[in-house]
């Protein structure tokens, strides 16, 4: 290797032009995951074609039962539009941020991460920053997609568009939060793949078919129980019925409360990795 | 001022079957610009040294400045003063060495201008020029080795630490490892190297030290630990660093059908 000469001595320390911030460190991390999401499409189409799958087969199975005429808790709309939340919220339970951080975790990089002065904070946030923009990309498809096929049409306007695909992007980020605390836990790939399929109860013991009222006793009390269920009935109010203060108010203080939650233990579970 | 320095370090890990003490009591004290060189077998405690003075491990008891900052009250101050390659290559293989060391640089503060600029002197550095804008998945394990220490450079580090940087390499990729230590040393920083290659510490080590069992069982130049050894044990000729490893951490040679084996 032919000998090359350094401009500046080593020991010169680089002096920081910018000072380390949360916010910072974060949007830097947050852009590199985005890059690397775009270069594995592979596993960004299955968060989008998975949810319209299942979206395509329960519509297709349960359309005819209930007619749109026919079923007042439809408001006239399509069954697909009863059904659009919870792929939604499916497209927004795959956790791929903490498959990214355990991948990191094995092979070395996030020590090196950790070897620099950033904000812990920010070696959370910067992938649930990506969870976010990537969540906003594939749940404005999906919404389209479902307005051209399904016919679907959001009562509550442009807006309301606006105000569900960000409710299921923070849910994403709030979702995945939790996954990354298996991964940092963990360490392992395997564990948190198998930590993932949490996302089944949570999503089925919903009113995902019917509204909570019209399912049976024991279903009714786990779908009250089980906090996703008022994220449903949020974006489901938004497209079906409209701006339902109190439902949307559920719904935003469940993924409120749950991403303090998150935070709280991400910022313990980062500052105490050994 | 030392570069490193460290009084009483200890690592107790708590597991199901008990307590395990991986380091009892290190003392080190590292000159600046000495190539510092750390020796010892598998689960000596060589690795969780490092990782306490590189701020990724807590200390369980004892104290450690690193660039005079003290790695446990004041671990982004250290941070700031140490640059890190260890024994995975920590990279990111989806994205392209210039991506990894311009987002390096970001981090330690530099501006995107800045960042650009001394990703572009790395890359000539450990001539990986032709290679910047490949996705750093595709490069051999040498290119690795090179881009990592490369990103533990990017913010000019006092003291380098490299945690068994050419272990799995190739003999000629790890002469190049080998003249990259040698070059960023004589540019003034300290170097604190892991290795099980005694051949490698003799060749680029100043002074080195051997740790078995969590302590440090000697400590010295390669010369002056050899010579000591010599008078010890009333040898003929020089012995070897290899023996002075031996002889160090209790173990013996046998030759057996063609091969060396510890016993």
């Amino acid at each position: 290797m032919t000998p090359k000469t350094e401009t500046t001595p080593a020991t010169t320390a680089v002096e920081p032009e910018h000072h380390s911030s949360a916010l910072r460190d974060s949007l830097l991390l947050g852009g590199r995951a985005i890059r690397e999401a775009l270069r594995t499409p592979d596993s960004l189409l299955p968060t989008m074609f998975i949810p319209l799958f299942f979206l395509v087969v329960n519509v297709g199975q349960a359309a005819r039962i209930f007619p749109s005429e026919a079923t007042p808790f439809l408001e006239g709309q399509s069954y697909g539009a009863f059904q659009l939340p919870a792929s939604l919220l499916l497209s927004a339970s795959f956790g791929g941020a903490a498959l990214y951080l355990v991948e990191e975790i094995e092979g070395g990089y996030f020590d090196k991460l950790r070897a620099t002065p950033i904000s812990r904070m920010a070696m959370i946030l910067g992938r649930l920053y990506a969870e976010f923009v990537k969540t906003i990309a594939v749940a404005t498809v999906m919404v389209l997609l479902s307005v051209l096929v399904f016919g679907i049409h959001i009562e509550s306007g442009i807006l309301g568009f606006v105000v569900l695909v960000t409710m299921v992007a923070i849910w994403a980020m709030v979702f995945s939060g939790f996954m990354q605390l298996i991964s940092l836990k963990t360490r392992s790939a395997a564990a948190t793949q198998g930590a993932s399929m949490i996302f089944f109860p949570l999503l089925f013991l919903t009113p995902n078919f019917v509204p909570r009222n019209q399912l049976t006793r024991p279903m009714e009390i786990a779908a009250t129980i089980n906090p996703v269920t008022y994220i449903m009935e949020a974006a489901r109010s938004l497209i079906l019925e409209g701006f339902e203060g109190e439902t949307l108010a559920k719904g935003f203080a469940v993924i409120g409360v749950t991403m303090v939650l998150m935070l709280g233990l991400s910022v313990r579970m980062v500052n105490n990795y050994d | 001022m030392s570069a490193i320095t460290a009084v009483g370090l200890k690592k107790t890990f708590r597991g199901k079957d008990g307590d395990v003490d991986a380091v009892r009591g290190v003392n080190l004290d590292v000159a600046p610009g000495e190539i510092f060189g750390f020796l010892g077998p598998n689960g000596a405690g060589k690795s969780t040294t490092v990782r306490m003075l590189t701020t990724l491990m807590t200390l369980s008891a004892g104290q450690a400045h690193v660039g005079g900052v003290d790695v446990a009250a004041d671990p982004h101050g250290a941070r700031r003063k140490i640059g890190v390659a260890l024994q995975e290559a920590g990279l990111d293989p989806r994205q392209t060495a210039r991506e990894i060391l311009v987002l390096q640089a970001r981090l330690f503060g530099m501006s995107m201008a800045s960042a650009v600029v001394r990703a572009q002197e790395l890359l000539e550095l450990v001539d990986l020029v032709d290679a910047a804008d490949r996705r750093v998945k595709g490069f051999s394990g040498g290119m690795k080795r090179r881009l990592d220490l490369a990103s533990a450079l990017v913010h000019r580090p006092e003291v380098l630490f490299l945690d068994e940087p050419t272990s799995g390499l190739d003999p000629a990729s790890r002469i190049t490892v080998w003249d990259e230590v040698r070059r960023i040393n004589e540019l003034g920083t300290t170097v604190f190297l892991t290795t099980q290659y005694l051949e490698e510490a003799d060749q680029l080590c100043n002074r080195l030290a051997i740790i078995d069992g969590g302590l440090i069982v000697r400590e010295g130049t390669p010369t002056a630990l050899k010579q000591e050894l010599r008078t010890r044990k009333s040898m003929k000729t020089d012995p070897t660093l290899d023996e002075v490893f031996l002889d160090a951490t209790g173990r013996t040679r046998e030759m057996g059908a063609g091969e060396v084996k510890e016993v």
